[in-house]
């Protein structure tokens, strides 16, 4: 691009509109990527956690989630060195921001659960009270993933993440406030051991679909947009 | 009747600039360069006449070890781009 300054307005035009569009494809490629990667993370995340809980016959495996933040931080330094020179805009910082704030309200949620639930534990001798009094937690963090996807969804201006994020979570947190996991596990025969340990592994399916969905999907198509 | 053009954007590599960084927040000298594709020398003197006029600004940091030029529109710069945009649409005959 040379000095030219005898443009006609055209041309002008023609500059203005081909500059907006390449900025904003290049930040739409960005968010893209970022989402495409916390959402492969927290896939990961989701048949690591399970396996450990599995081999291990624990629900510890659950306190990895702690770490999954640190990975997607790690992860996404590391992949943004080949695109240091991407620009940053506002609608980027507002899908970022939106998951970093689902992400403190998740975690912080899940924290203060599991300390109570441990407190409740080591306080009540009766195994009803325990089950009367303790923080299911499971719910309200598909309430709160679903409400980062929905609002991903209006941000980036795709509606079926929005209805996607608003239905399923709604689904889901209401599905595992009611067991109808474990209650499917039963019908389908499944031994009652497995039923028991069913909290191992079933929210992580959960959090594998929503990930699948609410973040990977969106984000390999906002890489691929032309 | 034809409202006059603001001569420090009607360029075509000062206007690029100025669109470029419409859209995005910040954007780094090297991706300036590779989308307008002009030369780092040329580039360079454009977007000192566009931090002279307040326009833009101009943050030089360091990226790592490597020093890095990070460009944002300013106020009075975004000001000039929509009074540009309203000229020109009396050359272009848009209500």
């Amino acid at each position: 691009m040379e000095e030219n300054i005898n443009m006609t307005a055209e041309r002008s035009l023609e500059i203005i509109t081909e500059q907006i569009a390449q900025s904003r494809r290049a930040v739409s490629k960005r968010t893209g990527q970022s989402l495409y990667i916390s959402g492969l993370c927290t896939m990961g995340m989701a048949v690591v956690v399970p396996i450990i809980n599995l081999l291990l016959k624990t629900t510890l495996g659950h306190l990895l989630w702690f770490a999954l933040p640190f990975i997607i931080l790690f992860v996404l330094r590391t992949t943004d060195k080949d695109q240091e020179h991407a620009p940053i805009n506002f609608v980027g910082n507002l899908v970022g921001k939106t998951w970093v704030t689902f992400g403190i309200f998740g975690l912080g949620f899940f924290t203060l659960s599991i300390v109570w639930n441990s407190i409740l534990i080591h306080s009540v001798t009766d195994p009803m009270a325990f089950v009367a009094h303790r923080v299911n937690f499971s719910p309200i963090i598909f309430l709160l993933m679903g409400m980062a996807v929905a609002m991903t969804g209006h941000i980036l201006k795709s509606k079926w993440l929005v209805w996607f994020g608003i239905i399923a979570s709604m689904v889901i947190a209401i599905g595992s406030y009611a067991g109808v996991g474990e209650m499917i596990l039963a019908r389908c025969g499944a031994p009652l051991q497995m039923v028991a340990w069913s909290n191992s592994f079933l929210p992580c399916v959960s959090v594998f679909v929503f990930a699948l969905f609410g973040l990977l999907l969106p984000g390999w198509m906002l890489k691929k947009q032309k | 009747m034809f409202k006059p053009l603001d001569p420090l954007l009607h360029s075509e590599l000062r206007l690029a600039i100025v669109s470029l960084l419409i859209g995005a927040e910040e954007a780094e000298f090297p991706y300036i360069k590779e989308q307008t594709g002009a030369t780092a020398g040329n580039l360079s003197v454009q977007i000192d006449k566009l931090s002279a006029a307040g326009y833009i600004e101009v943050e030089k940091t360091f990226k790592g070890k490597k020093p890095c030029t990070v460009c944002r529109i300013t106020s009075t710069g975004l000001k000039a781009f929509e009074d540009y945009v309203e000229a020109l649409k009396s050359y272009l005959d848009v209500k």
